[in-house]
């Protein structure tokens, strides 16, 4: 039997059989963790992945070997892949890892500091315009740091069979135009070893990484056109700017999958998981036994917490669960750090009303978890007003398809969740 | 004539007043909503909002795909800002007499990677910012003004 075909059973199997397959551990006969009474939740994933093979199949290690090693104390639960990037003719091809997969965002950015000079050069000459000046664009995060550069065409290689032809990237690190003016983040990333990343691949389920506003708007204060440093906002057509990769694929373009096990409460030094692009186009993406929850234009659905109803998202860039809490004693930069580890549970809903699904997550001790030798925790997070942020951990144990806008699959209609 | 010229004179301040408001923000956390009214109506290209809450007002302004909302006291100070767009908006701007403390406080907070959401705490000013590309989101207020009996996650 091929081994897709195996896992493709194995999947069924422990989707058919709940919450009482795979496991992570979470029968009460389970040995308690370290510093921790509280028994793991058990999840659809177990401790141990089968393995996913195919020409659609990326490997995504959080803070194993896609990862630079440098970054690993500073970034606990930091997902990364290795991306490679060529010239629109082909010329000049390299392959960067360390590239963060963000289901926050959407397309791909990378430094130009990881690109050979014969490539940047290549690209430079497949620059974006708009009445002739080349595009620039600021990108913010929700902590207020940003990136900044020109936007240019490339061919994103995710693998051999699945390549993204002459789509717009985002070149960041750059120093031209006028970032200091018109792209003042807290701070804007001018290197890799600023930023703690090679670049970043954004996987969310929209095509753009602004959509309408910046097609309709000079004001949008993402992109701008500069001719040295002077630097005007302007519109750019959807299909100029920063495209999601996988809304440009071949075949597997309705959609991605995160394949990631289970970790013990106590966490552990790394994980590997896949990305696994299309969404039941092949023998090894075909989604079972989950429910797809629709997001809005905002790419939100909602989150019901201790009774109070937020707007919500599924983050892989997000290191933690990240949401509105003032029971919780927090510790060092927010962290929550109850004496305890916290079972809790949240109502996510689809944003058109249904369907709706009870969450299970826990919170434990971050500085217990941290000062440990381990890197991946499924049981971190932090206080955050106004939005529900779902981040890495919620994708730990389980499998999470993606479907993008615009597309259809046996799961719906995108932009949706499924889980 | 002369009516019709100074219209255009209005027109083009309001114009040139609107265009700088949009770009810098347009409220001043901790000074009165006199000015917020007439930013407002400088802004008369943009939609805004006024909602009536417990003991305090809420005005929005939306533009660009973006919304900013100003807490207004019963005693009319701005005591908070809220907004969400694709960008946060420039603090220098909506902090006015906050921004150097503000500022003081930021440079000591280190920034911890993968923890999307920035809290900076001063003595007199607090500014959250948090949310994902294409939906950013955060808030500034300042608690010493803040009215009695209302809740800080009203502020959202």
């Amino acid at each position: 039997m091929k081994s897709g075909r195996l896992l493709f059973l194995c999947v069924v199997l422990a989707l058919v059989t709940g919450c009482g397959g795979g496991g992570g551990g979470g029968s009460s006969s389970s040995s308690a963790p370290t510093g921790s009474s509280t028994p793991a939740l058990t999840l659809p994933n177990g401790p141990t992945l089968p393995p996913v093979v195919g020409n659609n199949v990326l490997t995504v290690t959080v803070d194993g070997s896609e990862c630079s090693p440098a970054t690993l104390a500073q970034w606990p639960n930091k997902p990364c892949v290795s991306v490679t990037i060529c010239d629109p003719a082909n010329t000049y091809c390299q392959t960067v890892n360390d590239i963060l997969l963000d289901t926050g965002d959407y397309g791909l950015r990378i430094f130009q500091q990881t690109l050979p000079a014969g490539l940047l050069t290549a690209l430079s000459q497949n620059q974006v315009q708009v009445g002739s000046l080349p595009v620039y664009e600021c990108i913010e995060y929700g902590d207020g740091s940003a990136v900044w550069g020109p936007v240019q065409r490339a061919n994103v290689v995710l693998t051999a069979s699945e390549q993204a032809l002459n789509v717009p990237i985002h070149l960041i690190g750059s120093s031209a135009g006028n970032p200091s003016q018109v792209c003042a983040g807290n701070p804007t990333f001018s290197s890799p070893a600023a930023a703690l990343y090679n670049g970043s691949l954004g996987l969310g389920f929209f095509v753009q990484d602004c959509g309408p506003v910046c097609a309709s708007s000079n004001n949008n204060r993402v992109y701008y056109t500069c001719s040295g440093t002077s630097c005007t906002g302007a519109a750019v057509p959807l299909a100029s700017q920063v495209q999601n990769p996988v809304a440009h694929l071949p075949v597997d373009k309705n959609g991605i999958c995160l394949m990631f096990p289970s970790v013990p409460s106590g966490g552990t030094p790394l994980v590997s998981g896949y990305l696994v692009l299309g969404i039941g186009t092949q023998s090894n993406n075909g989604p079972s036994g989950v429910v797809a929850y629709g997001a809005d234009q905002n790419g939100n659905f909602t989150t019901v917490f201790n009774n109070i109803t937020y707007p919500a998202f599924l983050d892989s860039g997000s290191n933690g669960f990240f949401f509105p809490d003032s029971q919780v004693q927090t510790c060092d930069g927010g962290w929550f750090c109850p004496p305890s580890t916290l079972t809790l549970s949240a109502t996510t809903t689809a944003s058109a009303g249904s369907p709706s699904a009870v969450v299970q997550f826990q919170i434990a001790n971050f500085n217990t978890l941290i000062n440990s030798s381990n890197n991946v925790f499924s049981n971190i997070g932090a206080s955050q007003p106004g939005l529900f942020d779902w981040g890495l951990p919620f994708f730990l144990g389980r499998n999470v398809y993606i479907g993008l806008e615009g597309t259809a699959s046996g799961l719906g209609a995108g932009p949706y969740w499924a889980y | 004539m002369k009516h019709l010229s100074c219209r255009l004179l209005l027109c083009l301040a309001f114009s040139i007043v609107s265009l700088f408001m949009v770009r810098q923000g347009f409220a001043t956390l901790g000074q009165t909503a006199d000015s917020v009214e007439s930013d407002r109506r400088a802004l008369s290209a943009v939609r805004g909002g006024t909602t009536a809450q417990n003991g305090y007002t809420v005005q929005e302004v939306t533009y660009d795909g973006a919304a900013l909302r100003e807490y207004i006291s019963a005693s009319g100070i701005v005591f908070a800002v809220a907004w969400n767009g694709m960008r946060h908006p420039d603090l220098t701007a909506l902090l006015g007499s906050y921004t150097d403390q503000y500022q003081k406080a930021l440079a000591q907070t280190s920034r911890q990677p993968g923890l999307r959401r920035l809290s900076v705490k001063a003595d007199g000013v607090v500014v959250e910012k948090w949310g994902h590309v294409r939906n950013l989101q955060g808030r500034a207020y300042a608690p010493d003004l803040i009215p009695p009996g209302v809740a800080i996650d009203e502020i959202r």
